[in-house]
């Protein structure tokens, strides 16, 4: 069952951290003011292959994904009906796609649905990941600066990742996979890998006072020009000690209890041979995180483009469906398989809809969690190999100023990275540009 | 160089005007020299236009207070000196006014130079860069590993280098990396783990077929089209160093090329494959012969276990010679049960290579713990009598090593201290020796080259001395011999200096040297920042590039441990070639991919830098030429008179002639030249790079242009047109007469351009005035030998501002 071991160490590294440095990953609340302001969050989930799309008006067209008609008067098909009670709190996105994605392998694409990159170089390297960027700033407030989480854990191969987030290198983060791993991680205490951290910490702690003894001395023995550069090196010793004794404060601070009825949720012991109570574990160990305000970042990938390799590609299978994930993938314009496909992609929008929901029932300031939380959805296919008109879902932040209840349809002009640089700027971290971006999308802004 | 500095440094400090005026010298410029510069100069330098951003009405008179006025005022000196200003159609000083104006200007120099005498030219404490912390690192903990992936990229100093000290930062993020980096290698290189197991694989031949692309596989004899596999799967390393072996011979005809071995390690993550070269070699013997290839195996591409679709290491081999002859087209044919085979039809003048065995052996080590653990956890029962005691002594070894000098008492103690803090929480002796160690490495000792030193000048200590000396030509820390005469004090000794010196440059580890300072020279990461246009240049082979940036790296190399005239530079007859880049001149009859001197005729056309194809190349624009960019190149690095930057908005080239495209750029340029605002920069500009027109843009002889129609796929023929007049009204015809110009000319700026660029290398810091004596005799005493390169070094190193902070 866990084919897939994590190294601890590794995890601890990857999980949360977007610097690079293990002692960085949980930072300590800047202010108390920010931290009383209710937290703006962002979450990305992922599924390959793309989508049941039968041509509208043909005798399955009921299982197209995309909805009928466009803007505020569309009607969702069979596929996305579970989200009919959340109309309000939801934008169907059509004809997105990342451009530089357009011209890779039709299985290739999944490595940059979060960051927009061209895999360059011999090693396929990628770029920074959204919610990454988001991390190097906002995750600085919560204990872990972002949850990185995919069903088939650590970070698979180029081109057939199996992590969603990359940090500002480009590089891989390790996703973690175990429900109980993930639990233990955001509420458990005794973790060997905070034992870990406590001590790299502490040690890193005296080490830099060491330093900054030792350099002191140094520098008296220094002409003028040489003490402006031991004077640069003094004060860049002061920035990392000042991070570190932030990170320092968060491992005395308790973690949040949870009542009987929020781990009655879980299912802890869930793992691939069981889709729906796995993913459904997964997606409210999300929902956990951010009411407790442990992160403000998730970003969760169900299956991987890796089709021989990916434990999602037997989900289907396992729940009564005929063929796996890309045998059902390459079902959508044959007329039985596009109803086979349209009836996967229904259940997953179901798993989908009752995350929002779970969010959504949760009382926050004066709206609800899901006010607060950004939450996008989707593939990196629109229909198997096809690597434009991604199939794409983005809810929540109705608190953030964000407008919903629309179906979007853009043209190929306009590059999904745009939404990227909105998410960015709700969540505080404006930027310029993000890859290609054209600009924001301001579609969505109320 | 020093022009560009001060001009932009004048920008800054414009406004600071100069002071004194009572002073008796003052009225003497206000009454004799003001009214010179105010007649011919000010016109084009001063309030209404500042040509060359000079500008004489508010230029410093007060050269000591004010470095940046004196550079100019310096600059101003050699402009007249050589003639250049007042422009020829502008009205000129009498000789009289002139003298008085030189005179003026040289007399403040020297005063400057007095008085800055006492502080200037000092050495500032250095980070160590990019280059030189890989290095560093490598060597100090014997252990082959990427220490700078995180960190980010060095920018240039005004001077052009990477190692200067004012312009090396530090930032908390930056101090972050280097603990992270620290931390990382010492757990790899002191090891807490059990020995582990070893695995052993041999292959006769190919035991793997599933691969992309449409390779052939052969079991064993490789021609250009076939690859040889072979697979691990499951029993294969992830860290540890390796061994592969490979037992093979050449199968040719004389009078062509070797089989040339790539040696690959990586895997397939389906439909891409990553490989990392291992070994790239020409195998050249018809009698087998053994390769051995070792590594770290945690540096090449290892798949992700249990996420593989084609799980397994693969050892990729494959025959990578290159005769530029088109490959032979795939044909398919039936094997004995009918299927479908593809071959290639046999090629008997492709030299091929016949793989016989391939072994691997890792993780290999002669003893447990690996040698590079005991290097600092050396084997002692002091460990178990007196824990502490052990623990100093690693760290005397350790930290002498480090931080390149022996460590105080109490400094020792501290780290001891330090080590004792952290047993509790590291019970196990290696992690909290980790830690410790990692200590020494964030320490500014470590990190910086540090001369510690008040106000006043001093000698170096012979431990600064041998730092000087290995980052100097090394680009790295002293090794152990260095180290010993550091502590001896016998490295002071002139005669043993000497001995040191001529060790260094033979040791492979000049090439760390050669290749940095020869890239920050003559800016050969240019090559990599054009782009060869694919239609001008269907044929050319990216591959090539390595190979002309090689040429040059060999160059230096040759004349360096030859110690060979630098006038080679200029012109040489010779170059240092290959099979592949003597293809791509013409040449015939060398064989093999390895550098070797080869005699140049006249109808090579080559000899010295300027007919490089890499320098070529960078000063080109893809598809043609750049005349304006070689120029500029030529006067920067060969001669230090590079121009002054462009005006902000400059002008296209006028476009108003619809046929301008199909004119040759001189023609282009002549237009140009009608501009008056273009004009007075750029008539001392262009004609450098016009006399190489008969190179194109990938550094091939020509004597037509091509020039594609606009619009169309077809191309034009333009005549070269190589004829022109240098500024001083030389006039010069081909490439080889504008060498011979140089040499003749300008051999003098030349000669003292050498001086100063490795001057300014050893030194990692940029010269001052106060450095003008020392630049003097350095190029007086290599002028008169000849400019031998080697000496030079040796006379650099002995030099004044070499051995003094």
């Amino acid at each position: 069952m866990k084919s897939w071991h994590l190294d601890r160490r590794t995890f601890l590294k990857g999980a949360g951290v977007a610097m690079g440095l293990p002692w960085l990953d949980c930072m300590a609340a800047e202010q108390k003011a920010q931290r009383q302001s209710i937290p703006k969050r962002f979450c990305a989930f992922y599924f390959p292959f793309g989508v049941s799309l039968p041509k509208e008006g043909s005798e399955n067209s009921q299982w197209r994904w995309f909805p009928e008609g466009q803007g505020r008067d569309f009607k969702f098909n069979e596929t996305l009906q579970p989200l009919e009670p959340l109309r309000e709190s939801l934008s169907v996105l059509g004809g997105l796609s990342h451009p530089n994605g357009r011209s890779m392998g039709g299985h290739d694409t999944g490595d940059i649905f979060l960051t927009a990159s061209e895999l360059r170089g011999r090693y396929f390297k990628n770029g920074v990941s959204v919610d990454q960027v988001a991390a190097a700033t906002i995750g600085k407030q919560t204990r872990f600066s972002s949850l990185v989480m995919s069903t088939d854990g650590g970070v698979g191969e180029p081109t057939r990742t199996s992590t969603l987030s990359f940090n500002q290198n480009g590089n891989p983060i390790p996703a973690i996979n175990q429900p109980q791993t993930i639990f233990d991680r955001l509420f458990g205490t005794g973790d060997a890998g905070v034992k870990q951290q406590r001590r790299e910490l502490l040690s890193a702690g005296s080490m830099l006072d060491r330093v900054l003894d030792h350099s002191r001395s140094m520098r008296r023995q220094l002409g003028t020009q040489d003490r402006q550069k031991m004077d640069e090196y003094l004060a860049s010793v002061r920035q990392i000690e000042e991070r570190v004794k932030r990170s320092q404060a968060w491992l005395t601070i308790p973690r949040p209890e949870l009542n009987d009825e929020d781990r009655s949720l879980l299912h802890l012991d869930s793992d691939d041979e069981a889709p729906n109570e796995y993913i459904r574990t997964m997606y409210d160990l999300i929902y956990l995180a951010f009411r407790t305000d442990s992160t403000r970042l998730a970003t969760y990938q169900i299956a991987s483009m890796g089709d021989f390799t990916t434990k999602g590609m037997k989900f289907p299978q396992l729940l009564g469906f005929n063929g796996t994930l890309h045998k059902l993938a390459h079902g959508w314009n044959k007329p039985e398989g596009a109803e086979d496909l349209g009836k996967w992609d229904q259940f997953m929008a179901g798993l989908f809809a009752d995350f929002l929901k779970r969010l959504q029932s949760a009382p926050e300031g004066e709206g609800t969690l899901l006010d607060h939380t950004m939450a996008f959805y989707g593939s990196s296919n629109s229909t198997t190999h096809n690597n434009s008109n991604y199939p794409l879902l983005f809810a929540g932040g109705n608190g953030l100023g964000l407008q919903h209840n629309q179906f979007l349809k853009f043209d190929d002009k306009t590059p999904l990275a745009n939404l990227f640089v909105t998410v960015l700027d709700r969540l505080d971290v404006p930027v310029e540009s993000f890859v290609d971006s054209s600009g924001e999308m301001s579609e969505v802004l109320a | 160089m020093r022009y560009a500095l001060a001009v932009a440094l004048l920008t800054v400090l414009i406004s600071v005007s100069a002071r004194g005026a009572e002073n008796a010298a003052r009225d003497d410029f206000e009454k004799k020299i003001r009214p010179i510069l105010q007649k011919f100069c000010v016109r084009c330098h001063g309030p209404e236009e500042q040509n060359g951003r000079m500008r004489f009405d508010t230029l410093s008179t007060d050269l000591i207070k004010d470095r940046a006025a004196a550079e100019d005022w310096h600059e101003t000196l050699n402009v007249l000196n050589r003639g250049e200003m007042p422009p020829e159609d502008e009205p000129q000083p009498s000789d009289e006014q002139l003298k008085l104006l030189t005179g003026w200007i040289r007399q403040s120099i020297d005063e400057a130079v007095k008085a800055r005498r006492s502080t200037g030219g000092l050495t500032v404490m250095r980070r160590l860069n990019r280059a030189e912390y890989q290095n560093t690192m490598r060597d100090l903990l014997d252990f082959e590993m990427d220490y700078v992936r995180d960190l980010p990229p060095e920018g240039l100093s005004p001077d052009g280098f990477r190692n200067n000290g004012l312009s090396l930062r530090m930032t908390g993020m930056q101090l972050e990396y280097y603990l992270e980096s620290a931390r990382k290698a010492l757990s790899r290189v002191i090891v807490t783990t059990p020995e582990p197991t070893v695995f052993h694989h041999e292959f006769d031949k190919t035991n793997h077929r599933k691969w992309l692309g449409n390779p052939t596989f052969a079991d064993n004899l490789l021609d250009r089209n076939s690859i040889f596999l072979a697979r691990m799967e499951p029993d294969y390393p992830e860290v540890g160093d390796f061994i592969i072996r490979v037992k093979a011979h050449a199968e040719r005809k004389d009078g062509i090329g070797f089989p040339r071995m790539k040696v690959a390690i990586g895997y397939r993550p389906d439909t891409k494959i990553i490989l990392t070269t291992a070994l790239e070699t020409d195998v050249k013997s018809s009698e087998s012969e053994l390769f051995e290839i070792r590594g770290r195996i945690e540096n090449f591409p290892l798949p992700v276990r249990g996420q593989s679709k084609f799980p397994g290491l693969v050892i990729h081999i494959e025959n990578v010679y290159d005769d530029s002859n088109p490959p032979p087209k795939q044909q398919t044919k039936k094997d004995d049960k009918g299927k479908d085979v593809k071959f290639y039809s046999d090629e008997p003048d492709y030299p091929k290579l016949f793989v016989e065995s391939v072994t691997f052996d890792g993780p290999v080590f002669e003893s447990w713990p690996p040698a590079h653990h005991r290097r600092i956890l050396f084997e002692s029962e002091l460990r178990e009598t007196d824990e502490l005691e052990y623990v100093r002594q690693v760290l005397q070894r350790f930290l002498r090593r480090a931080w390149r000098r022996p460590p105080a008492n109490n400094e020792i103690n501290s780290f001891a201290e330090f080590f004792n803090s952290l047993r509790d929480d590291f019970p196990v002796f290696e992690e909290a020796m980790r830690e410790t160690l990692a200590l020494a490495l964030i320490s500014p000792d470590f990190l910086y080259l540090a001369e510690p030193a008040g106000k006043e000048k001093r000698s170096l200590t012979s431990w600064e001395l041998a730092t000087r000396l290995s980052y100097f030509l090394w680009n790295s820390m002293p090794d152990d011999e260095l180290f010993e005469l550091a502590e001896s004090g016998e490295l002071l000794k002139p005669n043993v200096l000497t001995a040191q010196v001529d060790r260094m440059i033979e040791d492979d580890r000049a090439w760390k040297f050669v290749d940095q300072f020869t890239d920050q020279w003559l800016n050969l990461g240019g090559m990599d920042r054009v782009a060869i246009s694919q239609h001008y240049y269907p044929e050319f082979d990216v591959n090539l590039k390595p190979h002309m940036r090689n040429e040059t790296l060999h160059f230096v190399m040759e004349l360096l441990r030859k110690n060979l005239s630098a006038r080679n530079f200029v012109d040489s007859d010779f170059a240092m070639l290959n099979e592949p880049l003597a293809r791509h001149y013409g040449i015939e009859n060398v064989f093999g991919y390895d550098y070797r001197p080869v005699p140049l005729q006249a109808e090579d056309h080559r000899g010295g830098l300027l007919t490089q194809a890499s320098i070529l190349l960078t000063n080109s624009t893809g598809e043609d030429s750049h005349p304006i960019k070689r120029a500029v190149w030529l006067r920067r690095r060969l001669i230090d008179d590079p121009p002054a930057p462009p005006p902000p908005n400059v002008p296209e080239l006028a476009t108003d002639n619809p046929n301008f495209a199909k004119l040759s750029i001189r023609k282009q340029l002549e237009i140009h030249l009608e501009d008056p605002a273009c004009a007075s920069c750029h008539r001392d500009i262009d004609p450098w790079g016009i006399a190489l027109e008969n190179f194109d843009a990938i550094g091939r002889w020509r004597t037509q242009i091509r020039r594609a129609e606009p619009g169309r796929k077809s191309f034009i023929n333009l005549p070269v047109d190589q004829q022109t007049e240098l500024p001083d009204g030389s006039k010069v015809e081909s490439p080889e007469q504008l060498k011979r110009y140089l040499l003749e000319k300008r051999g003098g700026d030349f000669a003292r351009t050498i001086v100063t660029k490795l001057l300014v290398w050893s030194l990692g810091r940029s010269l001052d005035l106060s450095d003008e004596p020392e630049i003097a005799a350095l190029t007086n005493d290599f002028v008169q030998n000849d400019l031998k390169l080697r000496d030079l070094i040796h006379e650099i190193v002995k030099s004044e501002p070499f051995l003094t902070k």
